[in-house]
């Protein structure tokens, strides 16, 4: 009989798998990435690899010696006391003791001060609340610390902020007033993020993170990509991390441009030379996860997707892992097996500088 | 220019989403003597394809569509001036053309619209995103034959099936035939909600409105 494996689909279900099924969906996942994104497939030995990781009889892997890379956490600064809904385990407790244990329990390398809203632009009326946390949370830590929240540019669009939505809009043909709308939108974060950071630098602050970048599209990522632009220039040192919201930049707008390049369409590996020319010291690729594929199939895609980044990027590569990205399941809590194969597979084949 | 080479050009007009160069390419393949349904058929519907395709493969967006719709229409527009119909002939039959409620797609069922009109039917095109009723209502007005019902996407092909039903429940079933269309139709579905007939494209539906109305 042909041995069959644990593994997971991509809603989290546990299914079993022979080393054939594993290769083959191995294989497609990986043609699709390679096809979407015009990139090069996977060796042979990079296929037999994953194999190998996949069918490993561990519950939990992790790299071998000497391959470890350093792990950053967003919004872990709530995710302590954080309900479910943003990822928490519910323990009462505050901002600084959540940075606090993963510095010192968790062996986190880097970590990220959010609030609870995590956009930026309701930052500004808390402004001095988050300046103190900030100073707080540094007086009591060594690892870097960046302030961290999502550009969020739907936040700028009626009934929430001054302009139009572009979805209603578009919806009534009125494209030119969308396109008006979504540019009006990126200069506002724009300016929110860059004066916001101004202030956080202000109190302690070793840098920032962009997380989920390109979240409403194109217009959100140039918001952040002249947002990156403005802050490198103001502080030379700061230190800067963008991360993606999704594989492909949706093209809202579709004729945003960043030096020369059109910004919709854009793939991992389009977006790192966009993200490191900006300024940025970190690109945080995203692929993700299809819930009614195996793990196989999304990890052959991710990793695909994931290396053509780390290959075509001037800056360090590190990648998103977690609920429904990077090859790991959508499920709230993503099981350890998985999540532990997909952290390895990124970085002992894709080449990832951390994660 | 050999007549593949101006339909690539019209085709790839469209693709580009800008109105100017689809204009453009239309007075060209006008000057040159293509048939206005060709120029239509095999070069900017041709073209209009391939936008969905590049749309489905996150290589051209939302506004990218709309643009190329609209260039599409434009050079549309230039053509039905070359497709007059002999106002003088007798029509060859009374037709209700529109898109079904909740489906603003309409690229499509203008074509049809068009070229029944240029066959020589008179055509009363009632728009995109039409409730039901509004079918039934100008039936009635203009004593149709015949009522074309277009749907561009799955959720509202159902939209066709209930005309038929209300066609049905009010007593004009017999008289007036029902022709429907849209990228997601098919011969098999026509038959499963009763309706008289399925055409794939524009040239077909005069045919086939010329099979059952002439
Ligand atoms: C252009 C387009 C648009 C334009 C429409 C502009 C306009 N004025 O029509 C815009 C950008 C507005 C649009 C909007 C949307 N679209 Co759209 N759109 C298309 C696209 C790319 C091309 C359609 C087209 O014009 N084709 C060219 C014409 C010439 O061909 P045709 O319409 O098929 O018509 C021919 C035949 O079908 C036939 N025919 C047509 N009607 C009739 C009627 C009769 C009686 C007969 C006999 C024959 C007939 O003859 C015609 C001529 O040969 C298609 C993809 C595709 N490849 O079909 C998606 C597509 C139809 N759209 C789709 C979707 C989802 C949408 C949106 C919901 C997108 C969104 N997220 O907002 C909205 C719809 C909103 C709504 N409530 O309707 C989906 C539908 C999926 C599904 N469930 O079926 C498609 C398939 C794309 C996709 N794969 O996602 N869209």
């Amino acid at each position: 009989m042909t041995t069959e494996y644990t593994t997971r689909m991509g809603d989290g279900q546990r299914i079993l798998m022979t080393r054939e099924q594993i290769l083959a969906d191995l294989k497609e996942g990986m043609a699709d990435a390679a096809d979407l994104g015009e990139i090069p497939d996977l060796s042979e030995d990079e296929l037999d690899k994953l194999v190998d990781i996949i069918a490993m009889p561990a519950r939990m892997v992790g790299v071998e010696p000497g391959k470890e890379v350093p792990v950053t956490h967003d919004i872990g600064t709530i995710r302590i006391d954080g309900d479910q809904g943003n990822s928490g385990v519910g323990i009462p407790s505050s901002r600084l003791v959540g940075v606090m244990m993963h510095e010192r329990a968790f062996g986190a390398d880097t970590m990220e001060l959010g609030h609870i809203d995590y956009s930026y632009k309701p930052v500004k009326p808390v402004i001095s609340n988050e300046q103190q946390t900030m100073e707080v949370c540094q007086q009591n830590t060594i690892i870097p610390l960046l302030y961290g929240a999502m550009p969020n540019l739907g936040l700028y669009y009626t009934p929430d902020g001054p302009f139009q939505n572009p979805g209603d809009l578009m919806k009534a043909f009125k494209i030119d007033e969308a396109r008006a709308s979504i540019e009006g939108a990126a200069k506002h974060a724009t300016r929110d993020i860059t004066w916001i950071m101004k202030k956080m630098m202000s109190s302690g602050t070793d840098g920032i993170n962009f997380d989920t970048v390109g979240a409403a599209g194109d217009g959100d990522m140039y918001a952040s990509l002249h947002a990156i632009e403005a802050l490198r220039k103001e502080f030379p040192h700061i230190y800067i991390e963008a991360g993606m919201a999704g594989e492909l930049t949706l093209g809202l707008h579709g004729d945003l441009q960043y030096d020369g390049k059109v910004l919709a369409g854009m793939w991992p590996h389009q977006q790192a030379p966009v993200v490191a020319k900006a300024g940025a010291n970190i690109f945080g690729p995203v692929v993700n996860t299809n819930t009614s594929r195996s793990a196989a199939w999304n990890l052959g895609r991710a990793v695909t997707f994931v290396k053509a980044a780390v290959k075509a990027s001037s800056i360090p590569c590190h990648v998103n892992m977690g609920m429904g990205v990077g090859g790991i399941p959508m499920f709230e809590t993503p099981t350890i097996d998985a999540v532990s194969r997909a952290s390895k597979a990124m970085v002992e084949v894709a080449g990832v500088d951390g994660i | 220019m050999s007549k593949e080479e101006t339909f690539k050009e019209l085709a790839d007009a469209v693709i580009s989403c800008k109105k100017e160069a689809v204009d453009a390419a239309v007075e060209k393949a006008r000057s040159e003597g293509i048939e206005p349904a060709e120029i239509i058929e095999k070069g900017l519907a041709a073209g209009m394809n391939e936008v969905g395709i590049l749309f489905e493969r996150g290589k051209l967006f939302l506004p990218h569509v709309m643009l190329a719709a609209g260039a599409m229409e434009s050079g549309v527009s230039i053509l039905e001036a070359d497709m007059p119909t002999d106002a003088a002939s007798k029509k060859l039959g009374v037709i209700v053309n529109g898109t079904v409620e909740g489906d603003v797609h309409d690229i499509g069922k203008s074509i049809v619209s068009t070229m029944l009109q240029s066959a020589g039917f008179e055509v009363h095109d009632i728009g995109r995103d039409v409730p039901l009723q509004d079918f039934i209502d100008k039936i009635k007005e203009t004593n149709a034959d015949m009522v074309g019902l277009s749907a561009l996407m799955t959720t509202t092909l159902p939209g066709q099936k209930e005309v038929i039903e209300m066609l049905k429940e009010q007593g004009l079933r017999d008289k007036v035939k029902v022709m429907v269309g849209g990228a997601p139709a098919t011969e098999n579905w026509a038959n499963k909600i009763g309706a008289d007939c399925y055409a794939e494209n524009a040239s077909e539906a005069v045919t086939k409105a010329k099979e059952l109305l002439v």
